[in-house]
């Protein structure tokens, strides 16, 4: 016969606190930072062009580089011009992808982590693989670039 | 007898972790890489003051490495894009002399182009004059002025 206490436990979720699960925090924080980058993205208009962030390459060598217009892409991307939005950084696109699916993932492992007690490890190794290869696809172009200038 | 695992300097581990990871995506973008230094190096202090607990403390380090090395790994890209600058800068001089000079040129176009009217007040009699467009014809009346009335107060005299 099973104790009481051990039913009620199989019965009970799985508890799971912030503050003792270092990837949960980190999860939250990187979900705020992704959400942070959108919301720049979606207040800063291309048509004002009122974009606080200049490029410090193009101020300091006098030449564009590879990661000029991000801002303006990732902007149009946001409200639908794709076409306009490839004009202004070819590689805007795959940056946009690679933070919405980075949001997507924070909240989809964060989900599984605290469902799943006993898949941690596998969890934590799968998003850290996955997320890196994501980067690399979607950043390659740029570190082609500094590649290049090295 | 139960053994506690101490969870000292896993808060600063975190906190070096996520602001390394930051930092290697800012230290990618070619146009605020420069900039990834500054979150690189405070990744770095948190990770090494982080792993100095954990060492005294015994506790796990895992995070703690990881911040570190990405934060290293962030920081070295992002030094390398100023080593970039420095190819550049051997044409700066070349610049700045170009960029100054172009300065003066526009500031004394702009003065010889520019409208001055010079009003002087003596009591009752006002005299003003404006010099604009043709303003070397101006000029020549402004000299035929001075030389007409001129007078010993308009003399400057040299101390002893």
């Amino acid at each position: 016969m099973t104790p009481l206490s051990n039913r009620n436990n199989q019965n009970a979720k799985p508890q799971v606190s912030f503050k003792q699960e270092p990837y949960l925090m980190a999860n939250a924080v990187f979900a705020g930072v992704i959400f942070l980058i959108i919301l720049y993205t979606a207040i800063f208009s291309p048509e004002k062009n009122n974009y606080p962030v200049a490029c410090i390459h193009e101020k300091i060598t006098g030449e564009p580089c590879s990661s000029c217009g991000l801002s303006h892409s990732l902007s149009l991307i946001l409200r639908g011009r794709i076409d306009e939005a490839y004009s202004w950084n070819e590689n805007g696109m795959a940056v946009f992808i690679f933070f919405v699916s980075q949001l997507i993932f924070r909240i989809f492992f964060s989900r599984i982590y605290i469902r799943y007690p006993g898949l941690h490890k596998q969890l934590i190794i799968t998003d850290i693989i996955g997320s890196f290869i994501i980067f690399l696809l979607a950043f390659m172009p740029f570190i082609v670039s500094i590649l290049k200038w090295i | 007898m139960e053994e506690t695992k101490s969870n000292s300097g896993q808060s600063l581990g975190i906190a070096a972790l996520i602001t390394a990871i930051i930092t290697f995506v800012i230290a990618v973008i070619p146009c605020i890489g420069l900039i990834a230094i500054i979150p690189g190096i405070i990744a770095i202090v948190l990770a090494s003051v982080g792993l100095s607990q954990a060492t005294r403390s015994e506790s796990p380090r895992g995070v703690l490495v990881a911040g570190l090395i990405i934060g290293i790994v962030a920081s070295l890209i992002s030094i390398s894009q100023y080593l970039v600058a420095g190819k550049f800068a051997d044409k700066w001089p070349n610049n700045i002399e170009k960029i100054v000079n172009d300065v003066q040129e526009n500031v004394i176009k702009e003065l010889e182009d520019a409208n001055v009217s010079i009003k002087v007040e003596n009591g009752d009699e006002k005299v003003e004059i404006i010099i604009d467009d043709n303003k070397k014809d101006k000029e020549q009346t402004l000299e035929e002025l001075e030389e007409g009335s001129s007078s010993e107060n308009d003399t400057l005299i040299k101390p002893e």
